[in-house]
């Protein structure tokens, strides 16, 4: 197990681990017991109520999925960079409300229903990223923690979203809900867009030099700095990305509820961060898999909409999240122990 | 040494002030390729300030410094990683959830070819052999360098650390403290990477408390004390009873 101690004489370099340990290696890592569980916590659902495998609950899932994972998706980002992000939630609120107050005014204004909804899309991003450069800005140059600079940003469009929409929800779009619903098979138009989005986040995290950047600073910032990374600049563009899908989330809801509302979001920072911790993501930083989270988002949202199918009180959601979360710390301990093993 | 040899790192008459701190006074050395120099002194010497001079972290208040015969004038440690110095600080270190092959092209990752690369892709295959290469030729025989340096000593982690600034430098690695922290073994291996590295060339700047260590890797020692250089002399000239003497300046 040495590199210098005991050098293996010339052209005996340790053999690559045989087929059997890869399978085995691969049968315990962290994604296939995820997998797994998802498969039996979908599966319990079925059991009690046989209608959970169709096309309908499925087209469901999907939505809500969709409603979920950019911002999964941004926290995954920043908890592996070493930071993390509390005003995703609210920036879905106040991105959406806003993003509704312009697509209101533009119809009102004969602008036309697409190139309204089209504005709006850009007005909820620009939200968004603005509320990542606000973060960006007092993590990297006040020098305040992510915690804390996030919070104060979780609270402000938590209570911005209240007072631009007077607590009511924003514009009624029925063609923006007739089109939301639009699609194939079990899947909406929407929801294909943002799976893509997802897909090109998770191969820049792990096959691109940003992504590597983001690994290393969260693993070892001085390490970074010392090899010439802009720590500070890479920092800032992880909240201004982050904000900017906590943006487009925004405008997902409006899609969805047909108009925008103080309330959407608000909170879902929590589930945000469960399905990273959950998809085995280090808390401290520097590593991680985006798999890991995507499964995460899954197992929350089968669980979220499972137990309203089974009519058991949505109430309960809480607690079966937090079962969930410490299966999963409990799971990072032990295949932490196995990896010595094999 | 027939053969009149050009110095790769000179530096003529460097002073340096923290505002009325004198930090260094007229210090002057000439390194050579292929030489392992110790750098020793007291708590408050001028060791850190020197090689913080040496690779663009400040610049002195006078003085010259000439690389590779040419008179530098260091903006960033940028510059001097561009001019082929390659700095090893007291505790910046690796990434330990990374591989050893990805720490080892940190900043300096090699893209995927075409269009791929143009989008930022890694071509990481050949970023992980070239790591295993590359450490072999300073001695270190790495099984697997998908291997995260989090699974490696504390030893393992140093020599990679040094390994990657032995094959990123074109002429001279400077090294403070690398052997603090490490056992006695631990310690060895550190050392065998540093003879590797001068066997390839370079000029290696060692600066390390443990004076065995020193007495043992070195070529030549340079003694600094309240930011003079008070003694500059082959290893040869040194034990470790008058080198203690020429640090404390108790007794020579
Ligand atoms: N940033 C700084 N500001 C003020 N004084 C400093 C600073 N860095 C070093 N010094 C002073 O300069 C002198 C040399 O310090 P240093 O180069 O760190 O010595 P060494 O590395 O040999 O222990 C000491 O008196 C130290 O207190
Ligand atoms: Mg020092």
């Amino acid at each position: 197990m040495s590199i210098v101690e005991t050098p293996p004489p010339q052209g005996t370099a340790e053999r690559p681990p045989s087929l059997l340990r890869r399978c085995a290696a691969l049968l315990t890592s962290q994604q296939s017991i995820l997998l797994v569980v998802l498969i039996a916590v979908m599966c319990f659902f079925d059991f009690h109520n046989s209608r959970f495998f169709s096309t309908s609950e499925f087209s469901n899932l999907i939505v809500d999925f969709c409603e979920a994972v950019l911002i999964a998706a941004a926290e995954t980002y920043v908890i592996i960079s070493g930071g993390i992000d509390l005003s995703v939630g609210s920036t879905v609120a106040v991105s959406g409300v806003v993003g509704a107050y312009v697509i209101q005014y533009l119809e009102g204004h004969h602008f036309g229903e697409v190139p309204s909804l089209l504005v709006g899309t850009l007005v909820c991003a620009g939200v968004g990223a603005l509320v990542g450069i606000i973060n960006a800005l007092m993590i990297t140059r006040a020098r305040l923690v992510p915690f804390v600079a996030t919070l104060v940003t979780l609270s402000a469009g938590e209570g911005l979203a209240l007072v631009f929409s007077k607590g009511g929800t924003i514009g009624y779009d029925p063609v923006a809900a007739v089109w939301s619903a639009t699609g194939f098979w079990i899947f909406t138009w929407l929801s294909v867009i943002v799976l893509v989005l997802t897909a090109i986040l998770g191969i820049v995290l792990h096959v691109s030099r940003y992504g590597r950047y983001n690994f290393a600073i969260g693993s070892n910032p001085f390490a970074a700095r010392a090899a010439g990374i802009n720590v500070n600049r890479h920092v800032a563009s992880v909240y201004i990305l982050s904000g900017l899908l906590a943006g487009l989330t925004g405008m997902i809801f409006y899609f969805q509820t047909s108009g925008g509302a103080p309330q959407s979001g608000i909170g879902n920072e929590l589930e945000a961060i469960a399905a990273v911790v959950i998809g085995g993501a280090s808390l401290v930083g520097g590593a991680g898999r985006f798999t890991g989270t995507i499964i995460g988002v899954a197992i929350l949202t089968v669980v979220h909409d499972g137990l309203t199918f089974i009519n058991v009180a949505t109430t309960w959601n809480e607690v079966v999240v937090a079962a969930f979360i410490a299966l999963a710390v409990l799971l990072q301990s032990l295949s932490a122990g196995s990896k010595k093993l094999l | 040494m027939s053969v009149e040899r050009e110095p790769i790192l000179e530096l003529r008459h460097i002073s340096k002030s923290y505002g009325s701190v004198r930090a260094l006074t007229d210090v002057s050395f000439r390194a050579y390729s292929g030489e392992v120099i110790g750098l020793v002194g007291d708590n408050g010497a001028g060791k850190s300030s020197l090689i913080k001079t040496i690779s663009g972290v400040h610049n002195p208040d006078s003085g010259e410094l000439f690389v590779d015969g040419v008179a530098r004038h260091w903006k960033s440690p940028h510059d001097s990683m561009q001019a082929g110095i390659e700095t090893l600080y007291q505790d910046s270190g690796l990434a330990p959830d990374l591989t050893i092959g990805s720490n080892i092209f940190l900043g300096r990752e090699l893209l995927r070819r075409g269009v791929l690369g143009r989008l930022g892709f890694l071509d990481q295959k050949t970023m992980e052999r070239r790591a295993l290469e590359e450490l072999e030729k300073v001695g270190i025989t790495v099984p697997l360098s998908k291997r995260t340096v989090s699974q490696l000593s504390g030893g393992q982690r140093q020599a990679v650390a040094i390994g990657r600034a032995a094959m990123w430098a074109k002429h001279v690695i400077i090294l403070d403290e690398p052997t603090n922290h490490l056992g006695a073994r631990q310690s060895l291996e550190v050392l065998k990477v540093i003879t590797a590295a001068k066997e390839q060339g370079l000029c290696v700047l060692f600066i390390s408390h443990t004076l065995p260590h020193v007495l043992e890797v070195t070529d030549r020692i340079i003694v600094l004390r309240l930011g003079a250089v008070v003694r500059d002399a082959p290893t040869t000239e040194y034990t470790v009873e008058s080198l203690l003497g020429t640090i404390t300046g108790l007794s020579v």
